[in-house]
């Protein structure tokens, strides 16, 4: 499958989206990751940021929230020659060119992290120099690789990992990422059954995950599998780069007690009435499998 | 109509226009067997009524709106259409106008998520600096 090059930027904005939040070691590393390779990005995203996503039940509002973002990011680039906004979330990419910007004309180009990270390869083999010796299954998803060919580009950059070991196994479950599967009943689990039956076959130790919603979604399947680790791609590139990056989403969503595990001080960050409504269901809920 | 409202309407009907409703899309999707009734019905009857939600006819089957709301952007359509459409934008599309988008009475209910926002900020506080919100959010 052809890997669109684009010109190196010389402004870019890294845009995260809205969900990466609860991933920040991910944010931190993947802005690092993008430095190492030459290209200084600002760091954006968050609700400020939005891609309208979540509020698709209305043109209005969706493009509302798509002008707000796309003015925002043609200001931040604006006399830039080859400006480009660097996606990380698939529904942020599908939303930028299928929604927001045949709608609000935009002074940049638009392209995936992986594509970046791909092009610029060879600066990362000299980083990668700490070996991480895992049998690693890629969690794939069939919906955005024919758009942008994240399954291709993820697995050659781990291939550059010294003592990584990726199995040969052509599993690609369904949806782009698994936030949707996981609003379908049954579709999740069935994904999730799949993944493990795949790791037994291969024999593989890790799932490295691409996105954040499927480490989201699949950090609990660790629990009662002490064999099993979920790790997310950005996790093993910076492991190899021997840059510290702790998991601290897992830690908090596998814990007994994500209170006790989130601590005073995030307690405290979070707010008390804040983590309950809006945290604490989400920290606590069972394991789809 | 004017911005995002007309462009899911206009280019929908133009999709949907070039449309022959063969049912490839529905064959081909893996999300066939998790919307009720559409493993049982007949594909061109499925696909004939995303068509038409797309052209704002009437008669959309039910396993039609099952269909489209059981989409999760396996893009799996747009290989198997023979007339190389943008099945997934067709279904994006039909999804939206679904929820009532584009101002018409909704197919079936969306489960709106209000706190979505406090909470993106709520975890942005716990695993983000004070520097890193002040600057990325």
């Amino acid at each position: 499958m052809a890997v669109t090059v684009h010109p190196v930027p010389d402004r870019a904005v890294f845009w995260f989206g809205c969900n990466l939040v609860r991933h920040g070691e991910v944010i931190r590393a993947s802005a690092r990751l993008l430095e190492a390779v030459g290209v200084a990005a600002e760091t954006a995203g968050g609700p400020a940021n939005c891609c309208g996503a979540t509020q698709e039940a209305s043109a209005r509002i969706t493009e509302g929230m798509g002008r707000r973002t796309v003015d925002g990011f043609n200001a931040r680039l604006a006399g830039a020659e080859h400006g480009q906004v660097i996606t990380w979330c698939p529904s942020c990419h599908m939303n930028m060119q299928d929604v927001m910007a045949p709608v609000t004309p935009t002074n940049f180009e638009t392209t995936h992290i992986t594509e970046v990270l791909h092009a610029r390869q060879d600066r990362l083999r000299a980083l990668l120099a700490r070996p991480v010796p895992v049998r690693v299954l890629l969690h794939r998803h069939l919906g955005f690789q024919p758009r942008v060919p994240v399954n291709s580009l993820v697995a050659d950059l781990l291939r550059l990992i010294p003592g990584l070991t990726l199995v040969d196994d052509p599993l690609a479950v369904p949806g782009h990422m698994c936030s949707s599967l996981s609003s379908v009943p049954g579709a999740l689990a069935a994904a999730q059954r799949a993944t493990l039956d795949a790791m037994a076959a291969s024999g593989a130790d890790t799932l490295a995950t691409i996105f954040h919603s499927c480490h989201r979604e699949s950090v609990m399947l660790e629990r009662g599998r002490p064999w099993l680790r979920v790790a997310n791609w950005i996790h093993l590139l910076a492991e190899s780069a021997g840059w510290p990056v702790e998991d601290g989403y897992k830690a908090i969503r596998n814990a007994e007690d994500p209170r006790a595990a989130l601590g005073e001080a995030g307690m405290a960050a979070a707010g008390e009435a804040v983590f309950e409504r809006l945290m604490e269901p989400e920290l606590r809920k069972a394991p789809v499998v | 109509m004017t911005g995002l409202a007309a462009r899911i309407t206009a280019e929908g009907a133009r999709l949907a226009a070039a449309c022959t409703a063969c049912g490839a899309c529905v064959t081909a999707c893996p999300m066939t067997p998790f919307a009720p009734g559409v493993d049982a019905a007949e594909p061109r009857v499925v696909a004939g009524g995303m068509r038409a939600l797309l052209l704002g006819e009437g008669g959309v089957a039910a396993e039609a709106a099952a269909w489209i709301a059981a989409c999760t952007r396996s893009a799996q359509c747009n290989a198997a259409c023979p007339e190389a459409l943008d099945v997934a934008l067709m279904m994006r599309f039909a999804g939206m106008r679904a929820r009532g988008a584009t101002g018409e009475a909704p197919r079936y209910a969306t489960r709106p998520d209000p706190g979505w926002s406090s909470r993106v900020k709520a975890f942005a506080r716990v695993t983000l600096t004070e520097e890193e919100q002040a600057t990325w959010l």
